[in-house]
């Protein structure tokens, strides 16, 4: 990706940045690149294996990497979303960050050695993605990319659940939550997790038991997806994360759909759009008030 | 050590044998997603023995996820303590790697160091491990790298090495013993034909310089090394999650009702910002460089310096599951590296 | 009856010992546990209150003195403070004695240096108890304990007994501004009261234990009058949980801090990372 590592190249040695945030090509497939010397620029790639949301770096609470000074990101169109979602929720400041986004046209959803994205191979998540060129950014590298060849498979899960008594819903999430193990990877991996310390963590009181039984991981999920409503981004890293291949991104999307007919909205990649918990409509529902 | 063999039939049956005599039975199985995991079966329709690794390790059948320590019962300041059992149900493993039944004999060390850990112990007496011999899984494996490999028969009862038509059955203990002879019938002589058939193999990795290792540890605390990997690092712990020897843990309190309640151990890891953090705010490793170098001396410099023997058996599980993509084979090599002086080594400070 | 289940004791007695640091007196609940109970000074234990969860605390009073065991905390987290809401005739869990301890044998025939700051008099008080349950068998006792003021120390009415006490010389001290109009004791900073007290280092040992701070600008001071680093003993608080050795969390560099410590001597620690 010639373009990126020019750009890269120039922002260190000009001194305007820090570190460039981007993927390089690991021992068994790409992985995320903290860049901090323009003579490494070279190991910049961005290929349909770049899953990881980069995004989750900029978080305040990690500060291994703030203390690499000023980052530019590389971003999809939804890391972007995320890197959105830290501005309007103020752990950012726009000047803080240099946005390179790059035109992509689908990730892998299981992102291995080699390039191969088709139909069968590409994320669920980027069925209908209308980000594929995002909107914020500070540079814009990469070719213009075609529709990614995708279907939502989620969609058809969903409703499959929907269709299901509460019953057939309880046991479906009550079997796959039971391989949870409370390792935290979804919340660690999550850029909109960026809390110094979760609720989860806390002792006084102790909200969310820690131990990982049914009850305590249901307050875990219940409570992480109510939190991610209306902010995640649909990255997909929390199910990426997770060691024991939990479906969480069913519950989060679940969640997105209900807000986005609820409320109109959806996790936007322009931050100046108010987040539905800090903001109401007059014509809100309240049919579950009144 | 005695060779026998099984047929496949035969070791349906035994399976079926085992079920109805109450013995509870752990295998390989195919997860909801496809993946496959050690769970307890129902029948051996359910067991996977195609080789595939299953994506967490056995030390859950061992120290739990969640376990009760005790309960209690509180009535107007006096406190009643429910013991929890300490003796467990006879239980068989079909079909354990070799990397995860070496893993569990590598944790009887600290679980016995001086005070014996009774829960731990209680399973493992309770428990045959019959392990099945691997082909290799992918180039993350690295066994052979710290001194186990793919037939070890360490931490293991029997073990099955595939053949055509069955497996060769190594009888490894007297346990092992015991077992063939609870179910004579289902086990015979070798059959007379035939080398065993070679199937694929992974190139098995060469040692690494575990002394090496180990001494540049103990003398690169401060080394930018840490600094440098902790950087993609989460702080996650997927990783210890999916390990067969991080075995650290949480002890805690849960109510479960005004009077009563459960003390519990659970799983932990040192990766969580939590975990040494005191009640005062100070935290000895308060960034995740400290973290991922705790892990890495762990398993590498302090276990070995107490128990003559690295925390690691080599699965690769750790590179598979990490969403950041740590790699520990490469920053082992890096090590390995660094400690012999290769000089080429570039940290980025 | 596993390894993690605790005794049952009974909190005989409580004490204030400053606006935040309260004393609890625990005795067995079962006869033949307490009849045999024992341990060495420097040694700790889980303290829990059942639903809260378990603390570790030194045991702060002397192996010399039988019967029943003390703790000294400061509520400052969610067991801690459950600890604090407990009564004269509640009952709580003990498990317990674990660690090393310091290494009086050795010490027997030398003169003793004692300092502490704050809290952290507690597990050194239970040494000095010891020695002076045995006075005969040690040389001279130096005594130097100073808190941020006068209202910060704990064990008022045993340093009115050290104080009184002809066979131990006893520094009290209160940092600058700490003093009440009735002070007699010290005002200054412990390290530099250490200083100017300038106990003797010939066969001497010194058993230091307080704010990290104190310990940082003592240790110089102890250097400075001769102390080698073998001969200063310090122990360690580190975030435990089954202060056996199994689950991990206390583990510093090469050491467990709950089997290889709490005590360490200042040349051990200096060999440790600094993670603690």
């Amino acid at each position: 990706m010639k373009e990126l590592q020019v750009l890269a190249r120039k922002l260190l040695a000009e001194g305007s940045v820090g570190v460039v945030i981007g993927y390089e090509e690991g021992p068994h497939g790409v992985r995320p690149a903290f860049i901090t010397r323009s003579e490494d620029a070279g190991r910049l790639v961005f290929d349909p294996r770049c899953v990881h949301n980069l995004a989750t770096y900029l978080s305040p609470r990690r500060s291994v990497v703030k203390g690499l000074g000023k980052p530019a990101v590389v971003v999809k169109g939804c890391d972007a979303r995320a890197v959105a979602g830290l501005l309007r929720e103020s752990q950012l400041t726009r000047d803080d960050v240099v946005l390179i986004a790059v035109r992509c046209g689908g990730v892998m959803q299981h992102p291995a050695q080699h390039v191969d994205l088709r139909a069968e191979t590409v994320a669920d998540r980027c069925a209908g993605c209308d980000v594929r060129e995002p909107h914020l950014f500070d540079f814009m590298v990469g070719e213009a990319p075609t529709a990614p060849p995708a279907t939502d498979r989620r969609e058809a899960r969903i409703r499959e659940l929907e269709a299901g008594s509460p019953a057939d819903r309880w046991a479906f999430w009550q079997q796959e939550l039971a391989r949870c193990v409370r390792c935290h990877a979804c919340r660690q991996a999550c850029p909109m997790c960026f809390c110094e310390r979760c609720v989860a963590d806390k002792t006084q009181p102790g909200w969310i038991e820690s131990s990982p039984h049914p009850r305590g991981n249901l307050a875990f999920h219940l409570t992480r997806a109510i939190h991610q409503a209306g902010r995640c981004v649909d990255c997909g890293e929390c199910e990426r994360a997770c060691p024991a291949g939990i479906p969480l991104g069913l519950l989060n999307r679940k969640l997105a759909l209900v807000v986005a007919e609820r409320f109109g909205h959806h996790a936007s990649d322009d931050p100046s759009v108010p987040a539905p918990i800090g903001s109401y409509a007059s014509n809100d529902g309240q049919e579950f008030i009144l | 050590m005695d060779t026998l063999f099984i047929t496949r039939e035969n070791l349906a049956a035994l399976t079926a044998d085992l079920l109805a005599s109450g013995t509870h039975v752990a295998a390989p199985t195919r997860a909801s997603d496809a993946q496959t995991e050690y769970r307890y079966v129902t029948d051996f329709a359910q067991v996977r023995l195609d080789g595939s690794m299953p994506r967490r390790s056995l030390k859950e059948l061992f120290l739990p996820p969640t376990e009760p320590l005790l309960r209690w019962r509180q009535h107007q300041g006096d406190v009643e303590l429910q013991e929890v059992p300490t003796s467990f149900p006879p239980t068989v493993v079909l079909g354990a790697r070799p990397c995860d039944a070496a893993a569990v004999d590598v944790l009887d060390r600290v679980m016995g160091w001086d005070y014996r850990d009774e829960l731990w112990f209680g399973r493992r007496a309770a428990t045959t491990v019959i392990s099945l011999a691997c082909p290799g899984v992918d180039d993350l494996c690295f066994c052979s790298a710290v001194g186990g490999s793919p037939e070890s028969t360490r931490g293991a009862d029997l073990l099955l090495t595939p053949v055509t038509d069955g497996y060769h059955v190594t009888v490894v203990t007297d346990k092992g013993r015991s077992l063939l002879s609870a179910h004579p019938s289902r086990f015979g002589a070798l059959p007379a034909s035939g080398p065993l058939p070679a199937g694929p193999r992974i190139p098995a990795p060469g040692p690494l310089p575990l002394g090496q290792i180990r001494t540049w540890l103990e003398s690169n605390f401060d080394h930018p090394l840490w600094h440098e990997v902790a950087l993609r690092c989460h702080g996650c712990g997927a990783c210890a999650s999916v390990c067969p020897t991080c075995h650290c843990f949480d002890i805690v309190d849960e109510p479960e009702g005004v009077d009563r309640g459960t003390r519990r151990r659970n799983w932990d890891t040192c990766q969580t910002s939590v975990f040494t953090l005191h009640a005062s705010g100070h935290n000895p490793r308060h960034d995740q460089g400290a973290r991922f170098r705790q892990r890495l001396m762990h398993k590498f410099s302090i276990y070995p310096d107490k128990f003559g023997e690295v925390l690691c058996t080599g699965c690769g599980r750790c590179a598979r599951a990490c969403p950041a993509g740590q790699d520990i084979v490469e920053l082992l090599g890096r090590i390995g590296a660094l400690a012999a002086g290769n000089g080429h080594e570039k940290v980025e400070a | 009856m596993n390894l993690y289940q605790p005794h049952l004791v009974r909190v005989t007695d409580v004490v204030d010992e400053t606006a935040d640091t309260r004393t609890l007196r625990l005795q067995f609940k079962d006869p033949s546990v307490a009849e045999s109970f024992d341990f060495r000074a420097g040694q700790f234990g889980e303290y829990s209150a059942f639903g809260a969860g378990e603390c570790t605390f030194c045991i702060a009073s002397p192996p010399t003195r039988k019967g029943y065991i003390e703790c000294t905390f400061k509520a400052v987290g969610k067991a801690t403070n459950a600890l604090r809401g407990l009564g004269v005739g509640d009952t709580m869990g003990f498990r317990g004695p674990y660690g090393n301890h310091f290494p009086l044998d050795r010490m027997e025939g030398a003169s003793l240096v004692f300092i502490a700051g704050g809290i952290g008099l507690a597990p050194v008080r239970c040494v000095i108890w010891n020695v002076l349950d045995q006075r005969d068998r040690y040389g001279d006792v130096t005594i130097v304990y100073g808190a941020r003021s006068v209202g910060d120390l704990v064990y008022k009415h045993e340093l009115e007994d050290w104080a009184a006490r002809t066979d131990v010389r006893l520094w009290q001290t209160v940092d600058p501004g700490g003093q009440t109009p009735d002070w007699h004791g010290e005002i200054g900073f412990v390290p530099a009261i250490v200083e100017k007290a300038a106990p003797t280092a010939d066969n001497a040992y010194a058993v230091v234990c307080g704010p990290p701070i104190m310990i940082k600008f003592t240790l110089p001071v102890l250097a400075k009058l001769g102390f080698p680093p073998e001969r200063v003993y310090t122990t360690l608080e580190n975030r435990m949980k089954c202060g056996l050795g199994k689950c991990g969390r206390c583990n510093v560099g090469p050491v467990y801090v709950c089997k290889d410590g709490p005590v360490f001597s200042a040349a051990e620690l200096a060999q440790l990372p600094a993670e603690f």
